[in-house]
């Protein structure tokens, strides 16, 4: 008898009243959501718990859009090309400092650091490109990297350090 | 935390990407190689950041300046790298000033938030805006 059956709560349950007020709220502008930048070092042991330094720009540039795993890029000032990817200040500060000669290194010295070695991972990576194209490949090997170096005189500093 | 300088790698998803826009589309690059390359932006940085500092040492001073780092691409036979670090270089200073007279412009706008009810809207957006730039400037010295 006393089994209390409840009605399917489904139906007609207008779960949306939260309150006693009208029903008809102003409509409020819908603001796009502030892209929240990951945590520092997704899943990467940062030197320090250094955090990365992001480029603190107010406007969200299209293409960076606070998806992909570790993506430390944001937006830049000017949207321009190859101006996204940024590596992480803290962690070349990180290599500067294992340099047991090397006292003090400026800010604008870390971020001159960073920026060649995007310029340096670029070149490296299409100097390899050329190999693999040799090979009639789409895909970057190892040994197209390493007959880069061997060929390569700017890269001899690279010979040896890879393994 | 790392043995060697060399372990310390910079973010896996980072080089990926520069690789990928350095390279044509459709083109894929192997675990192997993508790794290697990351050990060589490790092992680049170390390399020059010790031409820098020879640079630095050279000119009797003790911080590492922008200055000695394009000294020290020269020096590795990068000068192609010279010009666009330079303008590089500008923007980014130019993006530190921006940055110093936003901060000072949050602190303005504190005050005459109060007193402008009447651009509410206005002022939302740029509450919003400040809460983006967290800033976490670096410690370091600056020359």
């Amino acid at each position: 008898m006393g089994s209390s059956k409840k009605g399917p709560a489904g139906a007609g349950g207008s779960r949306e009243a939260a309150g006693p007020g009208p029903s008809s709220a102003v409509p409020r502008p819908l603001r796009p959501p502030a892209p929240r930048r990951r945590g520092p070092g997704r899943g990467m042991a940062a030197a320090a718990g250094a955090v990365p330094v992001a480029v603190p720009v107010p406007v969200a540039v299209s293409g960076a859009d606070a998806a992909g795993p570790g993506e430390e890029a944001a937006g830049s000032v000017c949207p321009g090309p190859a101006r996204v990817a940024r590596l992480p200040l803290a962690r070349v500060k990180a290599l500067v400092k294992a340099d047991p000669d090397v006292s003090l290194a400026s800010h604008e010295a870390v971020f001159v650091l960073a920026r060649a070695t995007e310029l340096f991972v670029e070149t490296i990576a299409k100097d390899a490109y050329v190999y693999a194209q040799q090979g009639k490949r789409k895909t970057l090997q190892r040994k197209d990297l390493d007959n880069a170096i061997e060929a390569i005189d700017e890269f001899a500093f690279l010979e040896g350090t890879l393994d | 935390m790392a043995e060697r300088p060399e372990d310390l790698n910079l973010p896996n998803a980072v080089i990926t990407r520069i690789i990928k826009e350095a390279l044509p589309d459709g083109v894929n690059i192997s675990k192997e190689a993508r790794s290697a390359i990351s050990r060589a932006a490790s092992v680049f940085v170390l390399y020059a950041t010790s031409c820098a500092n020879n640079f630095a040492m050279k000119g009797k001073r003790k911080t590492l300046n922008a200055g000695d780092v394009l000294s020290a691409m020269e020096e590795m036979e990068f000068q192609r790298f010279v010009t666009p670090l330079k303008e590089s270089l500008e923007v980014y200073r130019r993006e530190q000033k921006g940055k110093k007279e936003a901060r000072k412009d949050k602190d303005k706008k504190a005050d005459s938030e109060e007193q402008d009810k009447s651009r509410e809207e206005e002022n939302d957006d740029d509450d919003e805006r400040m809460d983006e730039e967290e800033q976490n400037d670096e410690e370091e010295v600056d020359n």
